[in-house]
């Protein structure tokens, strides 16, 4: 039987649709249990830390052992890897030292960057009170905190970084150019300054032999695949190209030589299973043992 | 030339590979790349030569491809651009960054026509490199200073009402390398941190209004699932006007480079705050001071003091032809000078060139569409008589903001600020028809 109430409430429900358009019921309640795994965030008044605590001692010893490849024993940075410790008074020189201890404004950023994105090759695989170890160096490594220092999540918000007053809000458009059309400046002060010529990839239009590009070129002769080769790049190349950790280098003949001898069985055994500083398929376990192996036939064949 | 037999040219190989096991690892692979090369440009001169030779595919004769069938569909499933256009790629500068997996890399600009900058060449920045993300294992949270502390699926997102606006995404250290003095020879490394899609996905302010954001929430950070877990404090402002939650670009899934699945865009405003990977979003009461707006992306003033949040992208343009790569090569005569426009603030409402480094200037028409916070273009004719000129383009924006010269910005914010360069763009154009970049003092 026709049932006009039935109808009248679906007119209702269709016109309810628009006017309450601003929230349709999309998505889940998030727990605080499910928003805690990912809520690492950290602000300089200490919101966010977690407990813990780690001495100045402590982050030396992890410091060593994870940090100081790139960053330097201390702090002073190895190649273009950032630069931590040192610059005092330099912000206003030619050439400005900007570090944690010259240029940052909060320690809170610090432990939150190393807790968020360090070590570099092994992303927030660190323990929370390891975190607090390495901070506290780095901080005494800029003569913030005495070697006796623990850093806690008491006090992490009383440091006061030198810098803490060195910076102001944008306050662009900072400049006014006229909009002029004719006889803008007088042609006798145009000076032409030239590009220093030779220091970025050129070949591809001036066929001048200048190929920036070069390094990421496989060697010739190399018979791995490009995924074996990407691999390699992401996991492996950050230890291995630079002795980090004591890796025998890519390359490095001599080096190879000596485990090669003890036959391949055991250099594919020791890069599944981890050996001395190197962990277990270098920390990515997420690999197949096929690609592991395949990467180090790929290192053999690059150190021959 | 020729110099080698194809034999010769292995052997030749072969005894540069054993001297080159003398050298270090880094120095090896240049050295033999640079073998590659020389050897290589041999068999590259004989095709050549070959093809000029015979002309068999200019008229009058009938060339090969007509005389033969061609693939038919499915040979590529995913279509690729010509073997002929494999110039046109993104390229970096390795001394920028101590690693490649936290590096960036150049739209090409002077290879690129209209505003849309294609998918596989939109420029790349990363901090930890680009995580390799299951949509169905992805999710975002928004909480913090929520009513309704909510996770959703790539799914429950595709479901809202969604939007598809073309918007630039520049990064703040674009022409940063130049600050001090010219220093790129090639348009791709002055400009080309720049790209320009059609995104597509949801208003933020749909999904904080579906959390409900309380009162005293005046910040929002936005962080990533890469490695880097890169993260910044955005206003809520931004976040409430013209912020996108982002799942497509130019039609199609985000790339992984993009920010696959799933990644903010803040339009006009400076590419690191358009988070990608985005996984978390926090509404907060006052900003976090990540290191990406501490320790970087803050421009460094001649008092020694530092501007933060310095989130506009500023009205800025560059001529893209002529350029470096893309010289006067057919003498005397006519050719179209073509360039890109953008502002941060808005629309571009003109844009003027000059052929004497300043001196005199002349508008330039717009051409296509002018879109706010988006690549505009401008062109015009011009009979080029063989004389050297000062190229330069100068925007201006619908604010009146008028782009201003290397000077100017100078004397406001010293040499050190690396960020946000806008400064005229000069390009010398020698009688010969090559270019070049120069700075004017």
């Amino acid at each position: 039987m026709f049932n006009w109430r039935k109808v009248t409430g679906w007119l209702l429900l269709v016109l309810s649709t628009a006017a309450i358009a601003e929230q349709y019921n999309l998505g889940k309640p998030a727990s605080e249990k499910v928003i805690a795994g990912w809520d690492i965030d950290v602000r300089p008044d200490g919101l966010g830390l977690p407990k813990g605590s780690g001495s100045v001692e402590e982050g030396e010893a992890l410091y060593d052992q994870k940090c100081a490849n790139c960053h330097g024993s201390f702090g002073e940075g190895e190649g273009r890897w950032p630069k931590l410790a040192g610059g005092e008074d330099t912000l206003r020189d030619e050439r400005p030292e900007k570090t944690v201890g010259s240029y940052w404004p909060y320690a809170s950023t610090l432990w939150d960057y190393i807790h968020r994105a360090m070590p570099f090759n092994a992303p927030q695989s660190l323990a929370t009170d390891e975190v607090y170890a390495i901070t506290a160096y780095v901080l005494n490594l800029n003569e913030l905190v005495d070697g006796e220092f623990v850093l806690t999540q008491d006090n992490l918000a009383t440091i006061e970084m030198p810098n803490k007053n060195g910076f102001y809000v944008d306050n662009r458009p900072d400049v006014a150019n006229p909009r002029c059309m004719k006889n803008c400046k007088d042609p006798e002060s145009i000076k032409v300054i030239a590009t220093i010529a030779g220091i970025t990839p050129t070949d591809h239009f001036k066929h001048d032999g200048n190929d920036g590009v070069a390094y990421q070129e496989s060697a010739v002769g190399v018979t791995a695949t490009p995924e074996v080769v990407k691999t390699y790049q992401n996991a492996c190349k950050m230890c291995h190209d630079t002795g980090l950790n004591d890796a025998p280098k890519t390359g490095d003949v001599a080096a190879w030589q000596k485990r090669l001898n003890q036959g391949k069985p055991a250099i594919y055994n020791n890069a599944l299973k981890g050996i001395n500083g190197m962990p277990a398929k270098g920390g990515r376990t997420d690999l197949s043992d096929e690609m592991v192996k395949s990467i180090v036939d790929y290192m053999l064949e690059l150190s021959e | 030339m020729n110099w080698f037999s194809s034999t010769e040219q292995q052997q030749l190989l072969k005894t540069l590979e054993r001297e080159s096991e003398k050298l270090h690892f880094t120095e090896r692979r240049h050295f033999l790349k640079n073998a590659l090369v020389m050897a290589g440009s041999g068999a590259l001169a004989l095709h050549g030569g070959q093809a000029l030779a015979g002309n068999q595919n200019l008229p009058p004769n009938v060339p090969q491809w007509t005389g033969k069938l061609g693939d038919g569909v499915l040979t590529n499933p995913y279509g690729q651009p010509s073997k002929y256009e494999n110039q046109t790629i993104r390229r970096t500068v390795p001394w920028l960054t101590a690693d490649a997996i936290s590096s960036i890399s150049m739209t090409p600009l002077h290879s690129l026509k209209g505003i849309i900058t294609p998918n596989g060449l939109v420029f790349e920045r990363y901090h930890a490199g680009v995580p390799t993300i299951n949509p169905d294992e992805h999710r975002l949270i928004i909480h913090g200073l929520v009513d309704r502390p909510l996770i959703f699926t790539m799914d429950d997102l595709r479901r809202f009402p969604s939007v598809s606006e073309i918007k630039f995404l520049e990064c703040p250290a674009n022409g940063g390398m130049e600050w001090k003095g010219p220093q790129m020879e090639a348009l791709q490394f002055t400009h080309g941190m720049i790209s320009c899609c059609e995104w597509s996905g949801v208003r933020l302010s749909t999904l904080l209004d579906e959390a409900g954001v309380k009162p005293q929430g005046k910040w929002i950070l936005a962080e990533g699932a890469d490695g880097a877990a890169m993260a910044r404090s955005i206003p809520i402002e931004k976040a409430l006007d013209d912020t996108i939650v982002v799942y497509a670009q130019n039609g199609e899934a985000l790339r992984p480079e993009q920010g696959y699945p799933l990644r903010l865009v803040n339009p006009g405003w400076e590419g690191n705050t358009s988070i990608k990977w985005l996984r978390r979003l926090e509404v907060g009461d006052k900003p976090w001071h990540m290191r990406e707006e501490t320790s970087k992306y803050t421009d460094l003033m001649p008092d020694g003091r530092a501007q933060q949040f310095s989130f506009v992208q500023e009205c800025n343009s560059v001529i893209t032809s002529p350029s470096p790569e893309l010289p006067f090569k057919g003498g005397k005569g006519w050719y179209e000078i073509e360039g890109l426009a953008w502002s941060g603030r808005g629309k571009i409402k003109a844009v003027d060139i000059s052929f004497d480094g300043g001196i005199n200037w002349q508008q330039a028409p717009l051409k296509g569409l002018v879109l706010s916070k988006c690549l505009t273009r401008f062109s015009t004719m011009i009979n080029w008589h063989g004389d050297p000129m000062l190229l330069q383009s100068r925007a201006v924006d619908e604010t009146g903001y008028v782009q201003p010269t290397l000077k100017q910005l100078r004397a406001q914010r010293g040499g050190n600020s690396i960020y946000h360069k806008n400064a005229i763009h000069t390009w010398k154009v020698n009688a010969n028809g090559s270019v070049q970049n120069v700075q004017l003092a």
